[in-house]
């Protein structure tokens, strides 16, 4: 039997504007005073990126205990005994005159620039007091720099808070953007005009407390108050990062990160964040199709059920497959089992190849709720393998995490020859690459961790991950890809690719399935419910048109089997951008926006389910999993793990 | 008594009548006659021209942000050579109040308040009023401000040739 260790956790107490405050050894002033809900003003510090001390604007008064005076409350450790008072007049004074500094050189362009509304240094500019400039020197001018098509520099709104810099180089490991120049001539910029290489370099927008950096794909289009914004979730990749996506007028403007610190903590990649803004594009499927004509839902329903029941009694059962995809809300892919069972056509397909279903069936089973590697294990390693995965395309947010283990000193070892070395040069750090995975010296590391992507990985490998002893985190192809294996593995689902070669398969129901248009010719019956316009859509007989993520609630399974919720953001319609030929927005308005009568996938699927004669579920997670129904879309998500037992619900 | 009481009352009352009687009648004969109110009256909103000719709206969102009944409503865009405006912009004198407070919520001085209190139409849809009937050719009761030459920011002049501006320093420089 182990012996009881009782460790002293060391807890210091202070006092913060008359209040006692608990705070952990270690934490600074401002954190702790964060913690009982006192805001003190801060530019510099960062709660991911911690202190610089560069904008002294933190200013707090210590009337007593081991420091004394004004001190900057982010540099300044707790300890015992320390009073201290954020409403002093000394350190209010202090906190007005430093944004007075801070504003001498800032520009006068509030009107004009897209931070106005969502501005740290305008709420802190308005809370210190400073309301009219005294002032009437020249300001200090720089000249701006082409940072490629996705973000605006104006350089003469800079405050000097070192924020972007440290977030470029230190947490995200970029070389081609740094500091420049000395005293009031500090420059944040590249050493010549160019697209920003890093591919975290979106972040510089949330980042920045001013508008040095500003988001030029929503440049000059909506302010903060005006915002459609909900909780979200990425749909970029299967890593799941938490986003606020930005609307307005009904059309998807720019996304920004959401923190969550089991998922992606403060930042998203810049793949999903200027990923094209495809729920805008006005070829979408609006209204539903039959052969080419629009109908009414009833119509276009009967006539898929009617065609494709007319096709089993043709070729028999099987000859009509039901496929899904990774990008399926979970809502829809719950379903999906039922819409195949009243077409009586096995299990629906997921996944394109035969290798790429063998992959993902492997790494869904083989995960469990302890050996999932979240995006905190990853961070946390002491040592990571990457196997056939290249995580600029299939997780970015991943690399970062791989970043800050690497920081910490964790080797990196790069297995097979789909993981290139130069997606550990993206983000400035050293890897080790190796041929197979017997080669990883995974043992001799405390909390080892295997990425493994399952676009390019051998089921074989995939199925023995377990047996390294390391938490894994394998990657599927789309936001849902962990719900799409789990569902498929369980029902055998085939590969789709090789079910539509053979020929056998003479009816087809893709559902937001992206399949390849040479594989959709020779089907008779081609049924698509999608809201992109896809090649299923575009060959299909029957389209039936579904709502986009950012128009619907929903659920995604994200890579470690951790569901989570997503918000609607904008009502299902045309953007009022473009309705009227003279420019401006229709000046008499319908009950109804034009283009809204879409559905999410999962009514659309439900509607056929009951047509053909099933029972559907009154809401689609219900039964097994019903647990699902009621997560917070603002809380951490909820982890299935990849063997789902019928009695767990 | 309240005898005297009332008729002291109603002596009081024909008094002031008669007294009205032989005065000058203050009624004006409106639309045959009309007063000319104080250039500060707040009536119908336009939209100003900076002294170059230049839109002064930014589409900053500022008055619609202000707007009480919410009657304004815009969509900025960026046209050619940085400079910002409002692809449309929409005032509903259907509902606006006449409050003010756009105008005072404005940073530019582009929306402003005119004494033209005659806005009456026999279709409500007439007084929703676009751009195009908002933008007038002249700069307002203040013809001299142009806002881009104090933004601090290059769009109508090179950078740091604004008013209050130092040329852009040369990040390379290694003197102190």
């Amino acid at each position: 039997m182990r012996e009881c260790i009782f460790i002293k956790v060391l807890m210091p107490k202070l006092i913060i504007d008359k209040r006692e405050v608990d705070a952990p050894e270690g934490v600074s002033v401002l954190e702790a005073a964060q913690s009982v809900g006192i805001v003190i003003p801060h530019f510099c510090w960062h709660p991911a990126l911690g202190k610089a001390g560069a904008c002294r604007v933190c200013a707090v008064k210590m009337l007593d205990g081991p420091v004394k005076g004004i001190q900057m409350s982010c540099m300044l450790p707790v300890q015992e005994g320390m009073v201290v008072s954020t409403t002093d007049p000394d350190a209010v004074a202090m906190r007005r005159q430093v944004i007075e500094w801070l504003m001498i050189n800032h520009p006068h362009d509030c009107p004009v620039c897209d931070e106005g509304g969502e501005c740290q240094l305008q709420d802190f500019t308005i809370a210190g007091g400073h309301g009219i400039r005294r002032f009437d020197g020249p300001k200090r001018t720089h000249v701006n720099q082409y940072l490629g098509p996705n973000i605006e520099h104006e350089m003469n709104r800079c405050i000097q808070c070192y924020r972007c810099v440290r977030f470029y180089q230190e947490h995200a490991g970029g070389s081609d953007f740094g500091v420049m120049g000395s005293a009031g001539r500090v420059y944040f910029g590249r050493f010549e005009h160019g697209p920003l290489e890093s591919p975290f370099s979106g972040n510089l927008v949330d980042i920045c407390p001013t508008g040095v950096f500003t988001d030029r794909t929503a440049r000059f289009r909506a302010r903060y108050w005006d915002y459609d914004m909900a909780p979200s979730v990425c749909p970029g990749c299967s890593v799941g990062c938490n986003i606020t996506p930005v609307a307005r007028y009904r059309e998807l403007l720019k996304i920004v990160a959401r923190r969550n610190d089991r998922v992606n903590g403060w930042f998203i990649c810049d793949r999903g964040r200027f990923a094209p803004k495809e729920a805008n594009d006005p070829l979408r499927p609006r209204t539903p199709l039959v052969d080419g004509r629009e109908a009414s839902w009833e119509e276009a329903e009967d006539a898929l059920l009617r065609r494709l029941n007319e096709i089993v009694e043709l070729y028999g059962e099987g000859s009509v497959l039901v496929v899904g995809s990774s990008r399926l809300p979970f809502e829809g892919a719950s379903l999906l089992p039922l819409l195949s069972g009243v077409l009586s056509s096995g299990a629906p397909g997921w996944f394109a190849t035969r290798r790429e279903t063998r992959a993902a069936h492997a790494a869904v089973s083989l995960m469990t709720r302890e050996n999932g590697a979240s995006m905190a294990d990853v961070m946390n390693a002491g040592c990571i393998a990457i196997y056939e995965s290249d995580l600029r395309e299939e997780g970015p947010m991943l690399l970062l995490a791989v970043r800050q283990a690497w920081r910490r000193g964790a080797p990196v070892l790069l297995v097979g020859e789909h993981s290139p070395l130069e997606q550990t040069r993206a983000v400035g750090i050293e890897a080790v690459q190796l041929h197979y995975m017997e080669e990883a010296p995974l043992a001799i590391f405390d909390r080892p961790v295997v990425i493994a992507g399952t676009k390019h990985g051998d089921p074989e490998v995939m199925a023995m991950l377990d047996r390294t002893g390391a938490r894994i985190a394998a990657l599927f192809p789309g936001p849902n890809g962990f719900g799409a294996a789990l569902l498929s593995a369980e029902q055998g689902g085939g590969p789709v690719g090789a079910a539509l070669a053979s020929g056998r398969v003479k009816g087809l129901v893709a559902v937001e399935a992206d399949i390849p248009a040479e594989l959709l010719e020779g089907i008779p019956v081609v049924a698509a419910l999608d809201w992109r316009a896809t090649s299923a859509v575009q060959a299909a007989a029957i389209v039936l048109p579904t709502t986009a993520p950012v128009e619907s609630d929903g659920t995604y399974v994200n890579f470690e089997g951790r569901a989570q919720k997503f918000c609607r953001v904008i009502r299902p319609g045309l953007p009022v951008k473009g309705l009227d030929p003279a420019g401006h927005p229709p000046r008499v308005h319908e009950a109804a926006p034009p283009g809204g009568d879409l559905r999410p996938a999962w009514r659309v699927i439900s509607d056929l389910v009951r047509l053909a004669g099933g029972t559907p579920p009154e809401e689609p997670l219900s039964g097994r999993w019903a647990r699902l129904a009621g997560l917070d879309p603002e809380g951490e998500g909820m982890v299935l793990g990849g063997r789902v037992l019928p009695n767990d619900a | 008594m309240r005898v005297v009481d009332d008729i002291t009352a109603i002596l009081t009352g024909l008094w002031t009548t008669l007294k009205h009687i032989l005065r000058r009648p203050v009624t004006v004969q409106y639309p045959e006659e009309k007063r000319t109110p104080s250039p500060r009256y707040r009536a119908r909103i336009i939209l100003t021209r900076d002294p170059d000719g230049g839109e002064r709206c930014v589409a900053c969102y500022l008055c619609s942000a202000a707007c009480p009944v919410d009657c304004i409503s815009m969509q900025a865009e960026e046209v050619e050579g940085g400079r910002r405006r409002a692809a449309w912009f929409r005032i509903n004198f259907s509902r606006c109040i006449f409050c003010g407070l756009c105008a005072e919520a404005c940073p530019t001085t582009a929306i402003q308040m005119t004494p033209d209190y005659e806005i009456c139409k026999r279709d409500v849809m007439d007084l929703v009023f676009e751009k195009e009937d908002l933008l007038v050719a002249h700069g307002g009761k203040d013809a001299r401000y142009n806002f881009y030459r104090h933004a601090g920011i290059g769009v109508t002049q090179p950078r740091g040739e604004g008013a209050e501006e130092r040329p852009p320093v040369d990040v390379r420089g290694l003197l102190p």
